[in-house]
């Protein structure tokens, strides 16, 4: 395990360099997406309407954020699980040439191939912490509020050491939870055996 | 009698409260898994999210942004005299969500669940939610619960039948597979409190499950031995799984797994789990007939627990 800085846009062979377990913190601009915007983009055929080039990193996240005095103000952040995007996962990758995306859980096999061919990781937090990163991102400016309402808009936030978030996913095609579960399947049988569950018990077919 | 001023302004502070300050069993909780833990990643995990629960207290800011579906669950006297009677109770606690969610108290997360359209105010068709329960005397308990996404989407709340035939080794079996399948990746936001309803119809089992989920207090205990003794083994069992804090891998899996049951017809027992996140949102008060309000640690939802 590692611990990496990362500045954004991050390079491709800094991606490269990363594996499952190592922590990453980032500094630079990033942005949020959420369901709507997924549908939006990719199922309605609208174009995003900022280029992600320096930007190159994506958090699944929706916050709180309040208008206050002709301002925005964040009131609490932390990432959003990535698995329900999964349908939109493979093509977010390729078509907005991210290099990162940040969020709870994981990502299916779709995703996983495209971040193997095009250089990205999937990055999950490490607990639940909005108060460690409130103070340290800025909120810069909103996309899509009126059509997609506060959560779902896409916020333009600038970072400052924002993380440290686990490698889940690698561009080698690795994922950290699969591993885990190989090791939760061994202690499943465990859990059975202590609650006295036969290892051959089979359910009654009711329906 | 309980004015409609009381019942705004204690409202209001008991979402504010739900959202942002941790119940004091829950703050044990994360001591003790931060005591037992000796795995780095884990301990990360648990350490970082103390400390941001501990300053979301400090700030009156939200433990954590996905505030989820917000819940009221009322005891309500028998003989309680509320101003503008149980609609105005309603009326009251909607206007108070549409105003925490204005505030930042609560993120506005309720949509419309076809377009996503969104209010704006966290009401719509059916939220707030509202569940009622009538005691004798005559005051009124009022508990907040702002329940979160990622334990009520991904796997967490769960509901099948299992055969009398298969016994309690088919229901334990059911409430291990359901968990390990819904906390993998920290999707539901382990350590989570899990609530396992036990017969009844569907409906009723699923309500006891999120009742013991979200109202029940880590460290109670159901007062029929052969239940409690489940709720240990099964408590015993989760957190010899590896899962850990956020799926990361550690030693507690679950805080708690709380029971509760119905009596039922055999043909079929109804299971269902909920599960609650590991930061768990509630907050309690009772007002009394004078317009007294006192604040409560344990809703004590069900008799005595």
């Amino acid at each position: 395990m590692a611990l990496y800085n990362l500045n954004i846009p991050v390079t491709d062979d800094e991606v490269r360099t990363l594996r499952i377990g190592d922590m990453v913190s980032f500094s630079g601009s990033a942005w949020t997406c959420r369901s709507r915007l997924h549908r939006y983009i990719f199922d309605e055929g609208h174009r995003l309407p900022f280029s992600t080039e320096n930007q190159n990193v994506l958090i699944h996240v929706g916050p709180i954020i309040v208008r206050e005095n002709n301002a925005w103000r964040l009131v609490s952040f932390t990432p959003t699980s990535s698995i329900r995007f999964e349908k939109w996962g493979a093509r977010s990758v390729e078509e907005w040439k991210l290099k990162a995306i940040v969020g709870k859980t994981t990502m299916g096999p779709a995703t996983m191939a495209a971040m193997k061919r095009f250089g990205c990781v999937h990055l999950a937090p490490v607990g639940v912490t909005p108060e460690l990163f409130v103070d340290r991102i800025t909120v810069k400016d909103v996309y899509l509020f009126d059509e997609l309402g506060s959560i779902e808009a896409s916020w333009q936030l600038h970072l400052e050491k924002i993380g440290p978030f686990i490698v889940d996913i690698d561009t080698e095609g690795n994922n950290y939870f699969e591993q885990l579960d190989r090791v939760i399947d061994d202690n499943r049988k465990d859990a059975y055996k202590k609650l006295g569950i036969p290892e051959d018990f089979e359910y009654t077919k009711l329906y | 009698m309980i004015t409609k001023t009381v019942l705004a302004d204690t409202i209001f502070q008991t979402i504010k409260q739900g959202s942002c300050y941790i119940s004091p069993d829950v703050h044990y909780a994360f001591e003790e898994a931060v005591r037992s833990e000796s795995a780095e990643v884990p301990a990360r995990a648990l350490t970082d999210t103390l400390a941001s629960l501990d300053r979301s207290r400090e700030r009156i800011s939200p433990a954590c942004p996905d505030t989820g579906w917000p819940l009221f669950f009322c005891k309500v006297g028998n003989e309680a005299v509320i101003e503008g009677g149980i609609l105005a109770l309603e009326e009251i606690s909607k206007e108070m969500v549409a105003r925490a969610t204005k505030e930042g108290f609560l993120r506005s997360t309720m949509k419309h669940p076809l377009s996503g359209d969104d209010p704006g105010t966290n009401v719509g068709v059916n939220v707030p939610g509202f569940t009622y329960k009538f005691v004798p005397g005559t005051d009124l308990q009022i508990t907040f619960v702002a329940k979160g996404g990622g334990s009520e989407c991904f796997g967490g709340t769960r509901y099948r039948v299992v055969a009398f035939a298969d016994g309690t080794a088919g229901i334990k079996k059911t409430i291990v597979d359901w968990y390990i399948a819904a906390a993998r990746a920290g999707a539901i936001c382990p350590p989570a409190i899990l609530g396992i309803g036990i017969g009844g119809t569907s409906d009723i089992a699923t309500h006891l499950a999120k009742e013991a989920a979200s109202l029940r207090i880590i460290g109670s205990h159901h007062p029929d031995t052969e239940i409690a003794a489940m709720e240990n083994d099964l408590t015993d069992a989760l957190n010899g799984l590896g899962i850990g804090c956020m799926g990361l891998g550690g030693k507690t899996s679950v805080f708690a797994v709380h029971v509760e049951y119905s009596y039922t017809h055999i043909a079929g027992i109804a299971v269902a789990m909920s599960a609650n996140c590991m930061v768990a949102r509630r907050a309690t008060v009772r007002i009394d007939d004078a317009g007294q309000v006192e604040q409560l640690a344990d809703p004590h939802w069900f008799n005595g627990r």
